[in-house]
C-alpha cells in the first residue's frame, strides 16, 4: 500500500487506487474488534478494581482474542504491503501529520497494553497454562497486588483503543481523492462500529459458554474439550445482559453515525451527493440496506430489546450478525469508497 | 395507473433487492406462523390430520387473486405488466408429480425447508442440502431432458383463456371452491382426524358470526361483484384518449429528425431505446446502430419498460406512424418516431449531397459537418457528380464479434423472471 | 441470570391457518403491486448453485445450458438476484416468527417410528426429488403453486393438482415416518 495524500488533481490515477482487496476491509475490521475489546476491557478492569483474579470475558477471553485477532488482522495489513521488506522503515522515523505513522505506532503499543490486562487475569482463564508456567501466576500476583497498576493498565487500554478504533476510520478520511471517506464521522463510525462488534462477539461467547439443555450434543461435545484441555472455571454469566444492553446502545449510535455521514455528504458538494447515492441507491445500495443496515444493525437492535425483555432466549444469531454487518461496513465502505471519484459530478 | 411500480421505474434493479429482502422477510413469517416449519404438520395434510397446507395455501391464493382483482379493475394496477410463467403443460404435471413425491418423502418444499432450517430443525437442512444435489443431478441430465423439459408449450395463458370463461367469473368460481374445500376439510378433519372444530374455524359450533366467518363472507361479496365486473386485463382492445391522441399526433413535437438522432448517437446519449419496426430480414440487411428490431406485429408484447423513452422508424414514415399509434395506445407515454423513416437516414445522414459548387459557405461548411458524419455511420457524401450516382452501397454490418476459442461467451441476455 | 439458563418458556401455538394463509395473500399481493411479479423460492438456490460451480469450475458451468440460464449477461454479479435477496428475507423472517414464539430449537421433525438416520435421509432424498420436480415444473410451490394460483396461470393450477395427488399417492407407504 502506497501513501496517499495528495488531492485529486489527475484523472488518471483512478485505475491505479482501485486495488484495495479483502486485506484492507478485513484489516479495518480486526482492528476495530481489538479497539472495542480494548476499551470494554479497559472500562471493566477501572470499574472492578480487582484485588483477586476472576474469570471475566471482559478482561481475560476478550484481551486474549484481541491479541490472535489483531495479529491476524496485521498479517492482512502485511500482505496487502507492496514492499513486504520496508515494513521496519516505519518504525524510524515518527511523522506527527502522516496517519500511517500514528497507526503503526499506535499498533506498537496496542501489543503491551493488551498483554498486560490479558495477564492480569490469564492463569484463572487458562489454569493448564499456568500451571506449566508459574510466571504467569507472578506476574498476575505482582499487577493484582498494586491497585494503582490495575488502574493503570484500565486507562491505557480505555486511551490506546480509542485511539485505535478512531484511527483505522481517519485512515480512509485522510485519503481525500475519494468523496465517499472525505468525511469527520468516519473515526467515530469505526469506533462504535468497532465496540458494537467486540460487545457482541463477547456476548456471544457468553452465550456459547452458558449451560443449555436444549442445545445439541455435539455442540456440547466440542465446549466440554475447549474447557478440559484449559481447565477453565466457568465464566460469569451475570454480564451477559449488561453487555447486550451496550452492544444496543453501540448500534443505535452507529446507526445515528451512518445517518450523520450520509446527511453530510447530501449536503455538501455534487462530488459527495454523488458518493452517498453509491450507497443509498446505487450499486451498492442492496448489500448496504439488507446487509449492513438491515442484518446488521436492526435484526440485532431487535432480537436483543427482545432478549433483554426476556421475550426470546438468548441465542448467538445477535452476535454473528453484529460481526457480519461489521465486516460488511468495512468492505462496502472501502469498496464505495474507491468507486467514488470527484469527477463523477461532471457527468 | 402506475403499478406494478417496478415495471413503471419508481425504482431500478438494486432496490428492487431491497424490496425482495423485505418481501421475503413477510414470506417467512407467515410461513412460520402457520407452522411450516414443522414436517409433521406439513406431512399432516395427506393424513388428513390436520389441513392446514390446504387452508393456508388457499387462503393466500383467493386473497391475492381477490386483491389483485380489484386493483386491476379499478386501474390502480396493470395486470399484463404482472409476470405470467409460461405453461408447458406436460413436464409441468410431470414435474408437479416428482414434487409431491419429494413433499411426503422430505415433508417440505423448498420455501418451508428454509423456514425450518431457520428455526434450527436439522432435517429441514439436511433437506435444503437435498436440494442442492438435486439441482446438480438435474443440471447434469439437462441437456438431455431439455428437449422433454420445453416440449407441450402453451405460452402465457391463464384459465380463463384456456376455458373462454370471463377472468371475473373464474375469480368468484375459485373463491366458492376454496371454501367449499375449506367446509370438507374441517368435515374431514372431524371425522377422520378427530379433531374438534375450534372457535377460529368456519365450522366453530356457535351461530355468531366469527371473525373467520366474516372473512369468509367478505371475500364471496367481492367475488360474486368479480363475476360481473368484467375484464381485469387491458387486454389487446386498448382505451385511448382520442382527443389527446389527435392532438399528440398533429403536433411535430414527438419526431425525431435524421440528423439530430445522429447526433444523439455519436454522443452516445443511452436515455433513449431505438426501435426498428421492419421485418428481421430488412433488419439484418442494414440498421441504424443501436436499434432494436420489433417487427410491428410483435409490438403488442412488453418488450420495454413503461417509463422508456421509446424512437421507432420504419422503412418510410407509414410503419413507424402505425407503431406510434400502437405504442401510444399501450400506455407507453413518450413515443417519438424517426421523421421520413429510413429513408430520410439514409438521404442526410448516411448519403448527404453536396451542394452547388456556387452554394454560399455556410451551406460548405454544413455539407462537411455532414459529410463526418456520413463517414462516422459508415456511409458516403454524395458528390454533385455529371453521372447521378446508381444506389449508394449500404454500410456493411459489422459481423458479430465471434467468439473467441476457449471461452465461451455468457448467456447474451438478462435473467429469467420466473422461479 | 440470563435467561437461557431458565427452562425455556414453551412454544405458543400456531397461528390460525385462515389468518396466517390472509397474511401470505397480502404479502404475495404486495410483490405483485411493487414489483409485478410473485413470490418463488428454488430458483435462489439454483442461482447460488450455478454461481459457485461457475467459480469452482467456470468453463462446466459456461458449457452447460442449465447453468448460463442463472449465471446472466456477466454485467452483474448473479448473486444479485432478485429471488436470491427474498430467500434470504424467509430465513430472517423464519427465524423472527420462530424466536417470537418460542419455537428456536435444534431438532428433527418426525414421527415417533421412524430413526433419526432413517428420517434424515428421507429428508434429503425427498429435497433431491423437490429440486429436480421444480426444475421441471418451472416452480416450486411458492413459485408455481402460490403465485400462479392467484394469476390463475394453467399450468400453475395443474402443477398444484399434481403436487397434491403424487403427495396422497405415497402418503400410505410413507405413514411409518409420519404417524
Amino acid at each position: 500500500m502506497t501513501e496517499f495524500t495528495n488531492f485529486r488533481h489527475n484523472p488518471g490515477l483512478d485505475p491505479a487506487v482501485h486495488v484495495w482487496g479483502w486485506e484492507i476491509p478485513v484489516y479495518l475490521f480486526l482492528g476495530g474488534l481489538v479497539a472495542g475489546l480494548m476499551i470494554i476491557a479497559g472500562v471493566r478492569l477501572m470499574i472492578m478494581r480487582p484485588t483477586a483474579r476472576q474469570a471475566l470475558v471482559c478482561c481475560t477471553i476478550g484481551p486474549l482474542a484481541g491479541l490472535a485477532l489483531l495479529s491476524s488482522g496485521m498479517l492482512a495489513l502485511f500482505l496487502d504491503l507492496t514492499n513486504k521488506v520496508n515494513v521496519w522503515r516505519l518504525y524510524l522515523t515518527f511523522e506527527p501529520t502522516s496517519p500511517m505513522s500514528w497507526g503503526s505506532w499506535i499498533l506498537l503499543l496496542v501489543y503491551p497494553a493488551l498483554l498486560a490486562n490479558a495477564l492480569t487475569h490469564l492463569p484463572e482463564a487458562i489454569p493448564a497454562l499456568a500451571k506449566r508456567v508459574p510466571a504467569f501466576v507472578k506476574i498476575s500476583d505482582y499487577i493484582l497486588a498494586r491497585p494503582r497498576f490495575v488502574v493503570g493498565i484500565g486507562l491505557a487500554n480505555i486511551a490506546i483503543g480509542v485511539a485505535l478504533g478512531i484511527y483505522t476510520g481517519l485512515l480512509l478520511g485522510t485519503l481525500g481523492a475519494r468523496p465517499l471517506w472525505n468525511s469527520a464521522v468516519l473515526g467515530p463510525l469505526f469506533l462504535f462500529s468497532g465496540l458494537s462488534t467486540a460487545a457482541a462477539l463477547l456476548h456471544g461467547i457468553l452465550v456459547l459458554s452458558t449451560p443449555d439443555n436444549e442445545r445439541p450434543e455435539f455442540a456440547d461435545f466440542l465446549l466440554s474439550m475447549l474447557t478440559r484441555w484449559s481447565e477453565a472455571k466457568p465464566l460469569d454469566i451475570r454480564i451477559a445482559p449488561t453487555l447486550a444492553q451496550a452492544d444496543n446502545s453501540f448500534l443505535t449510535i452507529e446507526l445515528a453515525l451512518i445517518g450523520l455521514l450520509l446527511i453530510g455528504h447530501l449536503t455538501s458538494t455534487a462530488a459527495h451527493q454523488a458518493a452517498a447515492h453509491l450507497l443509498l441507491n446505487g450499486p451498492y445500495a442492496a448489500v448496504f440496506w439488507v446487509f449492513v443496515i438491515g442484518l446488521g444493525i436492526l435484526m440485532p437492535l431487535f432480537l436483543q430489546h427482545l432478549e433483554l425483555r426476556h421475550r426470546i432466549r438468548h441465542t448467538i444469531a445477535p452476535s454473528l450478525l453484529v460481526l457480519c454487518g461489521g465486516l460488511v461496513l468495512r468492505f462496502v465502505l472501502v469498496a464505495a469508497g474507491q468507486a467514488s471519484h470527484w469527477t463523477t459530478a461532471l457527468h | 395507473m402506475m403499478a406494478p411500480f417496478f415495471k413503471y421505474g419508481l425504482f431500478g434493479d438494486e432496490v428492487s433487492l431491497i424490496v425482495a429482502f423485505v418481501t421475503g422477510i413477510g414470506f417467512g413469517f407467515f410461513l412460520e406462523r402457520a407452522g411450516f416449519g414443522n414436517a409433521r404438520l406439513l406431512a399432516a395434510q395427506f393424513y388428513f390430520r390436520d389441513l392446514r397446507v390446504l387452508k393456508v395455501m388457499f387462503t393466500a391464493i383467493v386473497t391475492a387473486m381477490v386483491g389483485l382483482f380489484v386493483l386491476a379493475r379499478i386501474g390502480l394496477v396493470d395486470l399484463s405488466l404482472v409476470y405470467l410463467t409460461p405453461t408447458f403443460l406436460v413436464p409441468q404435471i410431470v414435474g408437479g408429480l416428482i414434487l409431491g413425491a419429494g413433499f411426503i418423502v422430505g415433508g417440505y418444499c423448498p420455501g418451508t425447508s428454509c423456514v425450518s432450517a431457520a428455526i434450527g430443525r436439522v432435517d429441514g437442512m439436511v433437506f435444503l442440502a437435498g436440494m442442492i444435489g438435486g439441482l446438480v443431478g438435474f443440471a447434469e441430465i439437462y441437456p438431455h431432458i431439455a428437449a422433454f423439459a420445453h416440449s407441450t408449450p402453451m405460452g402465457q395463458l391463464t384459465l380463463a383463456q384456456l376455458f373462454h370463461i370471463p377472468y371475473g367469473v373464474l375469480v368468484f368460481a375459485v373463491v366458492v371452491m376454496a371454501l367449499g374445500a375449506f367446509v370438507a376439510a374441517e368435515w374431514a378433519e372431524m371425522k377422520i382426524g378427530g379433531k374438534q372444530p375450534d372457535a377460529g374455524s368456519l365450522l366453530a359450533p356457535t351461530a355468531r358470526l366469527t371473525p373467520v366467518r366474516r372473512f369468509a363472507v367478505a371475500l364471496l361479496a367481492i367475488g360474486l361483484v368479480a363475476a360481473f365486473a368484467g375484464n381485469p386485463y387491458r387486454g389487446p382492445f386498448a382505451r385511448i384518449d382520442a382527443r389527446q391522441l389527435a392532438l399528440d399526433a398533429g403536433s411535430p413535437a414527438d419526431q425525431v429528425a435524421a440528423g439530430q438522432l445522429a447526433d444523439w448517437l455519436i454522443a452516445g446519449r443511452n436515455d433513449f431505446l431505438l426501435v426498428d419496426v421492419r421485418d428481421a430480414a430488412a433488419f439484418a440487411q442494414y440498421h441504424i446502430p443501436a436499434a432494436l428490431n420489433v417487427p410491428l406485429a410483435n409490438l403488442a408484447a412488453d418488450f420495454a419498460s413503461r417509463n422508456e423513452r421509446i424512437v421507432v422508424y420504419g422503412e418510410g414514415g407509414t410503419a413507424a406512424a402505425q407503431a406510434w399509434m400502437l405504442l401510444r395506445s399501450l400506455g407507453y407515454p413518450a413515443v417519438h418516431l424517426l421523421a421520413g423513416g429510413l429513408e430520410e437516414w439514409k438521404a442526410t445522414v448516411l448519403f448527404p449531397k453536396a451542394p452547388a459548387a456556387d452554394a454560399p459557405p455556410i451551406e460548405q461548411i454544413e455539407f462537411a459537418r455532414r459529410s463526418a458524419m456520413a463517414k462516422y455511420f459508415g456511409g458516403t457524401p454524395q458528390c454533385t457528380g455529371a453521372s447521378a450516382p446508381t444506389a449508394p452501397e449500404l454500410p456493411k454490418l459489422l459481423p458479430p464479434p465471434a467468439a473467441a476459442p476457449g471461452a465461451t461467451p455468457v448467456a447474451q441476455r438478462k435473467k429469467k423472471e420466473g422461479c | 441470570m440470563s435467561a437461557s439458563t431458565e427452562t425455556p418458556p414453551p412454544a405458543k401455538p400456531h397461528m390460525n391457518p385462515y389468518w396466517a394463509g390472509f397474511g401470505l395473500g397480502l404479502v404475495l399481493l404486495s410483490a405483485f403491486v411493487v414489483m409485478g411479479r410473485g413470490l418463488g423460492a428454488s430458483g435462489a438456490f439454483t442461482t447460488a448453485l450455478a454461481t459457485t460451480v461457475h467459480a469452482v469450475a467456470p468453463a462446466h458451468a459456461e458449457g452447460n445450458a442449465f447453468y448460463r440460464e442463472y449465471l446472466g449477461d456477466g454485467t452483474t454479479n448473479p448473486l444479485k438476484d432478485w429471488l436470491v435477496f427474498e430467500v434470504l428475507g424467509v430465513f430472517v423472517g423464519g427465524f423472527l416468527s420462530g424466536a417470537l414464539a418460542n419455537r428456536l430449537r435444534l431438532t428433527i421433525e418426525k414421527g415417533p417410528r421412524i430413526s433419526t438416520l432413517g428420517r434424515l435421509v428421507l429428508a434429503f432424498l425427498g429435497g433431491a426429488l423437490m429440486g429436480i420436480g421444480a426444475k421441471l415444473a418451472l416452480g416450486c410451490t411458492s413459485g408455481q403453486a402460490l403465485t400462479g394460483g392467484a394469476l390463475l396461470n394453467v399450468g400453475s393450477w395443474a402443477f398444484m393438482l399434481c403436487v397434491f395427488g403424487g403427495a396422497y399417492g405415497l402418503a400410505w407407504f410413507l405413514r411409518r415416518e409420519w404417524l
